[in-house]
C-alpha cells in the first residue's frame, strides 16, 4: 500500500509546521489587561479620571472589626507562603481583624473564582487577591464590589475596575535601577556588560531592558551593554548564552540574567569557566532558584521584591480603606514598619526593589 | 528479507550528491569552522569546539533514537517532556540518597518505559504517532508540573556531576555521543533488525509481505528512543548545578532538526546516525558562529529555520526523482 502524494505532501507540510513554529516559538506573553471600562461616578467625590472599582453603599467599618480573606493564585507555593506570612504580621500589628489565606492548590482561574464566590456568600468585609487572569477574575470581583465587600489586588492585577486598589511590588524602572546599581558596585563605573534575558520579545524583559539602558545612559555612560542574547526560558541555552559572551567578549565583566532561568543558567556558565569573582553575575531571581550560587559566593546578591513586605502593605492598604483613610485621589499610603507608600493612581507602590544576599537568603523560601 | 531492505538502501545510496547529505553537512561544518575562525580565530580554540560538543551531545544521543523512530515512518514529539521527566527521576532520587550509578540507571529506564507506552499505542492501537506522542507531550509536561510544582531540584551531590567531568582530558557527555553513534549506527547498518527499520519505514506493507512485523519494529524504536533519551536526560541533568523543572521544553524540535537537518527524510526509509549527528552540530555550531561573529539573535532563528525547510526541500526533489 504506497501512500499516496497527497498524503506525504499532507504530512510534510505539517512536520515543517511543527518544525517552524520550533524556531520561532514565541514565549508566552503576558495577559494583557483589556482596557478598563469607564465608570460611572458612583460619588461625587471622586477624582476626575478614576478607573478603578468603588464598593457599593459599603457599611461603616471605622476602627470594627475586619474580616479578611485572601485568594492568592495558588496556596502550597513558597512565594504565597511568604505573602500570606507579610499578612498576618501586619493583621496581628493592626490588630482586630479576622485573617486568612485559602486558595486553589492549583493556579487554576476557575477554582479560584469558586473561592472567591464562596467568600461573597459568606459575607467577608475584605477580599485580597493576586489573579490567575485579569479579565477572568473582573466579574467574580465587581460582585463583590456590588455588595459593598472591599477589594484590594496584590502582585498579579485584574481590570482596574474590578478592584479599589493594587499593590505593585516593582516598577520596571525601579528595578531596572536596582540592577544597574548592584552592576556598578560590582565592576564599576567603566566596564564593559552583557545582558541575557528570557526571550527577545518578552514584554517585561524588554521594558527592564529599556529601563536599564535608559539609567546607565544617564548616570553610567561608561558602562557598556555590549550584546543580549535570550535563553528562551531554557536552562541549557542560557548557560550556552553566557559561555559565548565570555568567549566573544574577554572584556566582558559582568552579565545580567533577567529571568528565574537566565540568572542561574548565566551564574553556572561563570562557575563552571572557574570565573566567579571575575566576572558578575546580577539578575532578577527568587532567593531558592539562585540559593546555591549565593551561598558558594558566585552570585552575590539577587534583586527581587519581598513577598512579605508586599503581603504586609497589602492588609495595611485594606485597613486604610474601611477606616476611610485611603481614598481615591491619594497619593501616600502609610503602611506601619515600610513607612509612606507611594500612591500612583490607584496602584500602591511596594517601592525599591528588595536585595537578597547571603546574609538574608536564608529567611526566605519561594 | 535483511537482503531485500539492503536493495532498498543500496538504491538510496546511488541517487548521487544529493544522496550524499551527511558529506554535504560535513563539509558545511569544516566550511563554517573555518570561515568563522578566520573573522574570530578565538571561535577555533580547543575550549570552545569542546563546549560546542558537549552542548550538543545531549541533543545528539536523543537524536540517534529520534533517526531509528523517524527511519520507521514514525516520530516522537514527546522527547522534550521525556527528557524533563528522566532528568527529575535521576535528580530526586540522587539528592534522595540513592547511589548515583542506580539514579542513571532508573532515568534510562523510566525513558524506556515511556517509549514503550508510545510504542504500544502506535503499533498495536494503531494510533498514530504524531497524535500518541503529542498526547504523551501533554501529559508528561503536566505530571511533571504537578510534582515538582515549579521548584528545581538543587543541593545534589558531588558524584552526580557526571556530565561536568572528563576522561582522558574529554568532557563525558563527548564520550557518550560518540559511542551512541557508533553503536546505533553500526546496529542500523548491519544488524538485521536494524535493516528491517528501513525496510518498514521504505514500504510497511512490502516489509509485512517479506515477513518482518512491523508492529514489533515500531515497538522496538520507540522503546529504544526512549532509553536513548532518557541517556540524554542523565547528561543534561548532571551538566548542571540545579535541575530546571521544565527542562526539556523545545527539546523536541532540536532533536527533530537535527535528525532532519542530517538527511533522515521525515517519510521514512532514510537516514542514519552519523547524519543525525551531525545535523544536530551544525545546528549547534549556527547557533555560537552567531554569536562570535556578532550577528544579531533576531536572525538566528531565520537562518535556522531556513536551513531545515531547504534539507526537507532536498527530499522531497530527491524523492520526486525517484518517482
Amino acid at each position: 500500500m504506497k501512500k499516496t502524494l497527497f498524503t506525504r505532501s499532507l504530512s510534510l507540510l505539517a512536520l515543517t509546521g511543527v518544525l517552524l513554529a520550533a524556531c520561532a516559538a514565541p514565549p508566552p506573553a503576558a495577559q494583557p489587561a483589556a482596557p478598563a471600562q469607564p465608570q460611572p461616578a458612583a460619588e461625587s467625590q471622586l477624582p476626575a479620571g478614576w478607573k478603578a472599582g468603588i464598593p457599593k453603599n459599603p457599611p461603616d467599618r471605622k476602627g470594627k472589626k475586619l474580616v479578611i480573606r485572601d485568594v492568592p493564585k495558588l496556596i502550597g507555593i513558597g512565594y504565597f507562603a511568604a505573602t500570606t506570612k507579610g499578612m498576618e504580621e501586619a493583621a496581628k500589628e493592626l490588630g482586630n481583624i479576622d485573617f486568612k489565606t485559602d486558595a486553589p492548590t492549583e493556579a487554576k482561574i476557575e477554582k479560584q473564582i469558586e473561592f472567591i464566590d464562596n467568600f461573597i456568600t459568606q459575607g467577608v468585609d475584605v477580599i485580597l487577591f493576586a489573579s490567575n487572569d485579569p479579565v477572568a477574575i473582573a466579574p467574580v470581583l465587581k460582585k463583590a464590589l456590588d455588595q459593598g465587600i472591599l477589594v484590594v489586588g496584590y502582585d498579579a492585577d485584574a481590570q482596574e475596575d474590578a478592584r479599589q486598589f493594587f499593590v505593585n511590588q516593582a516598577t520596571f524602572e525601579a528595578i531596572g535601577q536596582a540592577l544597574i546599581e548592584d552592576m556598578v558596585s560590582q565592576v564599576g563605573e567603566e566596564a564593559e556588560v552583557a545582558i541575557v534575558t528570557s526571550s527577545l520579545t518578552a514584554p517585561n524583559q524588554n521594558r527592564w531592558i529599556e529601563e536599564m539602558k535608559k539609567y546607565a545612559s544617564s548616570k553610567y555612560p561608561k558602562l557598556n551593554i555590549v550584546t543580549i542574547l535570550p535563553s528562551e526560558e531554557d536552562q541549557q541555552l542560557a548557560f550556552k548564552a553566557t559561555q559565548d559572551i565570555m568567549k566573544t567578549y574577554p572584556n566582558v565583566k559582568g552579565v545580567f540574567g533577567l529571568s528565574s532561568v537566565a540568572f542561574p543558567g548565566a551564574a553556572d556558565a561563570v562557575k563552571q569557566a572557574g570565573k566567579c569573582g571575575q566576572i558578575a553575575v546580577v539578575g532578577l531571581s527568587t532567593p531558592n532558584q539562585m540559593r546555591p550560587f549565593v551561598k558558594e559566593g558566585c552570585v552575590k546578591s539577587v534583586v527581587l521584591w519581598n513577598p512579605i513586605d508586599l503581603g504586609y502593605a497589602a492588609v495595611y492598604a485594606a485597613r486604610a480603606i474601611a477606616d476611610g483613610e485611603l481614598k481615591p485621589g491619594d497619593t501616600v499610603l502609610k503602611a506601619g514598619r515600610l513607612g509612606e507608600l507611594k500612591i500612583n493612581g490607584s496602584e500602591i507602590l511596594l517601592g525599591p526593589p528588595f536585595i537578597f544576599n547571603k546574609d538574608n537568603i536564608d529567611n526566605f523560601d519561594f | 528479507m535483511a537482503t531485500q531492505a539492503g536493495r532498498l538502501t543500496q538504491a538510496h545510496r546511488q541517487r548521487g550528491l544529493f544522496a550524499q547529505q551527511e558529506a554535504v553537512i560535513a563539509a558545511a561544518i569544516l566550511v563554517m569552522t573555518f570561515v568563522v575562525s578566520l573573522a574570530n580565530p578565538d571561535f577555533f580554540s580547543a575550549t570552545n569546539l569542546l563546549d560546542i560538543a558537549v552542548n550538543t551531545a545531549y541533543i545528539a544521543v536523543a537524536a540517534a533514537g529520534m533517526t531509528m523512530v523517524i527511519v520507521s515512518g514514525n516520530i516522537d514529539i514527546s522527547v522534550g517532556s521525556m527528557l524533563g521527566v528522566c532528568a527529575t527521576i535521576a535528580g530526586e532520587l540522587a539528592r534522595n540518597g540513592t547511589p548515583i550509578p542506580i539514579a542513571f540507571l532508573a532515568a534510562v529506564a523510566a525513558g524506556g518505559l515511556i517509549g514503550a507506552i508510545n510504542g504500544a499505542l502506535v503499533a498495536y492501537a494503531r494510533i498514530p504517532a504524531i497524535v500518541v506522542t503529542l498526547g504523551m507531550l501533554s501529559i508528561l509536561r503536566g505530571g511533571l508540573i504537578l510534582v515538582t510544582q515549579g521548584r528545581w531540584i538543587e543541593s545534589l551531590p558531588e558524584e552526580f556531576f557526571f556530565s561536568q567531568r572528563s576522561t582522558l582530558g574529554v568532557p563525558n557527555p563527548i564520550w557518550v555521543m560518540i559511542a551512541v553513534t557508533i553503536l546505533v549506527g553500526l546496529f542500523m547498518k548491519y544488524h538485521r533488525f536494524g535493516r528491517a527499520i528501513y525496510a518498514v519505514g521504505g514500504n510497511a506493507e512490502a516489509a509485512r509481505l517479506a515477513g518482518i512485523d512491523p508492529r514489533r519494529v515500531y515497538m522496538f524504536v520507540f522503546v529504544m528512543n526512549g532509553l536513548l533519551v532518557g541517556l540524554a536526560a542523565v547528561l543534561y541533568a548532571s551538566r548542571f548545578t540545579a535541575i530546571q523543572s521544565n527542562a526539556g521544553q523545545g527539546f523536541e524540535l532540536a532533536v527533530i532538526s537535527g535528525a532532519v537537518v542530517g538527511g533522515v527524510s521525515i517519510l521514512g526509509g532514510t537516514g542514519t546516525v552519523i547524519g543525525a549527528l551531525l545535523g544536530s552540530l551544525l545546528i549547534s555550531l549556527i547557533g555560537t558562529a552567531s554569536i562570535f561573529l556578532k550577528v544579531s539573535p533576531f536572525w538566528l532563528q531565520a537562518v535556522q529555520g531556513g536551513l531545515i525547510l531547504l534539507t526537507v526541500l532536498v527530499d522531497v526533489v530527491r524523492r520526486r526523482r525517484r518517482a
